[in-house]
């Protein structure tokens, strides 16, 4: 049982917060392999990147990709269930994504081993508990988390390390 | 649903068990089959069916690639399996329970949320779809599905009287 990481985005689509708990190091190796099978040009640039920028580079697409695919479920689930449906979660071979979203249109994200159940109320709890007290009403952070300033700040990663691992 | 179980007859717990829709979306994308078999879901309209098939296609390699999960090593002499797109997804009215065969077809299965051992229904259409469009020697690959007894299979199976 773990938690592979947690992504909230805001009303304006952009995502505030990521944190991930496991770190793919055999990634980059397989990807640049898999480039230098498919060209010999794209293989050459490709390396030109240092291993910790393309590891960047790939964390903040897989943001982009998570958005792209809640937001698509999201439609068609609204699509054929009616206006009131929610879009819950969903499953593969692999892992688990679980979604739950606020009133105000913040979107919680969690991705998970296969063996949880539903993780709605914990990603409730820590919207409820942990956001909301240490982000929403601190003094410090902007109305508006443009490029995510604000959200990561102690209170809230602390809060949130602990509140994970107690609910493991 | 442990706790409604106490309360209600089989008969009424039956209810809740549907099977609402099936789609079958072929290698590239697009819809071959659709077939509703209850209602509870909005009507859409076969344009509206074919984006459906089209997003959740994209969707189903996104889902792929996304993976976090740590690589597991494969067996000695195996290659690694290969990573298995979306399988089921959930939302409050109903569940969607997706099945990829080998050769890429994708099996779109929507039950209603209580409806148990959805993956071994979903495997059954896949093999009523073998046995009556497959072995068809009429039908042409990759193009919608108008067989006369596949329809009347899948409506012997899960088309409740």
């Amino acid at each position: 049982m773990s938690v592979y990481s947690l992504y909230i985005f805001d009303r304006h689509t952009e995502c505030i917060y990521t944190k991930r708990w496991t770190d793919r190091h055999a990634l980059p190796a397989i990807r640049s392999t898999a480039g230098g099978a498919l060209s010999n040009g794209s293989s050459s640039t490709a390396n030109d990147i240092p291993a910790a920028t393309r590891r960047a580079m790939k964390h903040s697409d897989d943001a982009k990709l998570i958005f792209g695919t809640i937001f698509s479920l999201r439609r068609m689930v609204r699509q054929l269930g009616g206006t009131d449906d929610q879009f819950l979660s969903y499953r593969t071979g692999e892992y688990k994504l679980h979604y739950f979203e606020t009133p105000t249109q913040l979107k919680l994200i969690m991705l998970t081993d296969l063996h949880v159940g539903n993780m709605r109320t914990v990603l409730y709890q820590i919207w409820a508990t942990l956001y909301v007290e240490y982000v929403v009403k601190s003094p410090l952070a902007p109305t508006e988390h443009a490029s995510g300033v604000g959200v990561a700040n102690e209170l809230f990663e602390g809060g949130l390390e602990r509140f994970i691992v107690s609910t493991m | 649903m442990s706790v409604t179980t106490q309360h209600t007859t089989p008969t009424e717990l039956m209810v809740y068990r549907v099977v609402f829709a099936l789609l079958i979306i072929n290698k590239a994308g697009g819809l071959i089959y659709t077939r509703t078999f209850a209602p509870g879901l909005q009507k859409l309209d076969s344009n509206d069916y074919l984006i459906l098939a089209g997003t959740f296609h994209g969707i189903h390699a996104i889902s792929r690639s996304i993976n976090p999960a740590p690589p597991v090593p494969p067996a000695p002499g195996n290659r690694r399996p290969p990573t298995t797109g979306i399988e089921s997804m959930e939302s409050s009215h109903f569940r969607l329970t997706c099945f990829q065969s080998p050769t890429g077809v994708k099996f779109l299965l929507f039950t209603s949320p209580e409806q148990p051992n959805t993956d071994v229904i979903v495997r059954r259409c896949y093999e009523v779809y073998g046995d009556f469009v497959m072995k068809n020697p009429f039908y042409s690959l990759e193009m919608p599905v108008r067989v006369e007894k596949f329809d009347r299979a899948l409506g012997a199976y899960l088309a409740r009287p």
